[in-house]
């Protein structure tokens, strides 16, 4: 996740820097991030935590394809 | 098999907000979206084994879920397509007032839009994945990706009745201009 976030962030500066078109100067590159970031921040229902301990406990018997 | 280590389920647990995002992006449709992301984590485990520490997750999984999506829609002969929403979708979108663009306008265009190239301006403009990782995630060539991205960009331009430009911001001029053409 370090190497995502570092990516992103060189990668939003070069962006910012060449006139990107979906730079921070753009409309629509300004609106797409608003829109995933909604997307994001939004709470994360239980079933998926509850999945991975169900995995996780079911591991033993799991055998590779 | 090999155990599953404790830091790849934190990893992925991690990366979940992503995958619902990605997947609501995707599908256009909240119920269809974790479903998705239920069947994505479930590969992740089963295959761990394939996965490459210290290369990026986030692709990896990305490329699963977008892998399970295209099955899926395979499988259904397409009936997303016809799922509900898109009569919202094909409603008009009026031009914003003062140059701010609603984002429910901005939704609904990004509906309006063929999977290839939504997904390919949301990998590239919201996720923050490089062209040659979209390209990877998406199994195709960094030209494709590009020229995907700049449709979308056109198109929804057009939907949006924004300019092409990119723009500081409407100043006082070319908002007397737009609003003379909004009829």
């Amino acid at each position: 996740m370090r190497k995502d976030n570092t990516a992103g962030a060189a990668t939003n500066r070069r962006r910012a820097a060449s006139g990107d078109p979906l730079g921070p100067n753009s409309e629509i590159g300004r609106k797409l991030k608003q829109y995933y970031d909604e997307l994001v921040s939004d709470a994360v229902p239980d079933r998926f935590a509850q999945l991975l301990s169900q995995l996780e406990q079911a591991q033993p018997a799991r055998k590779k394809d | 098999m090999a155990a599953v280590s404790q830091s790849f389920k934190t990893d992925l647990l991690a990366s979940i907000p992503s995958l619902r995002a990605f997947a609501v992006s995707l599908t256009q449709n909240a119920d269809k979206a974790d479903d998705l992301v239920q069947e994505t984590l479930v590969k992740a485990w089963d295959k761990h084994e394939s996965f490459e520490p210290g290369t990026n997750l986030k692709a990896w999984l990305f490329t699963i879920l977008r892998n399970e999506f295209y099955s899926q829609m395979r499988k259904r002969g397409r009936e997303v397509q016809d799922s509900d929403g898109i009569m919202t979708a094909r409603l008009a979108v009026h031009p914003a007032q003062h140059g701010q663009l609603d984002l429910k306008d901005f939704r609904s265009a990004l509906e309006q839009l063929p999977e290839d190239q939504r997904e390919a301006i949301i990998l590239i403009g919201a996720s923050g994945f490089s062209y040659e990782e979209a390209a990877e995630i998406c199994g195709c060539a960094v030209g494709t990706i590009k020229s995907r991205v700049s449709r979308a960009r056109t198109r929804l331009q057009e939907i949006l009745k924004i300019s092409g430009d990119d723009e500081f911001g409407p100043d006082a001029i070319s908002a007397q201009v737009t609003g003379s053409n909004a009829a």
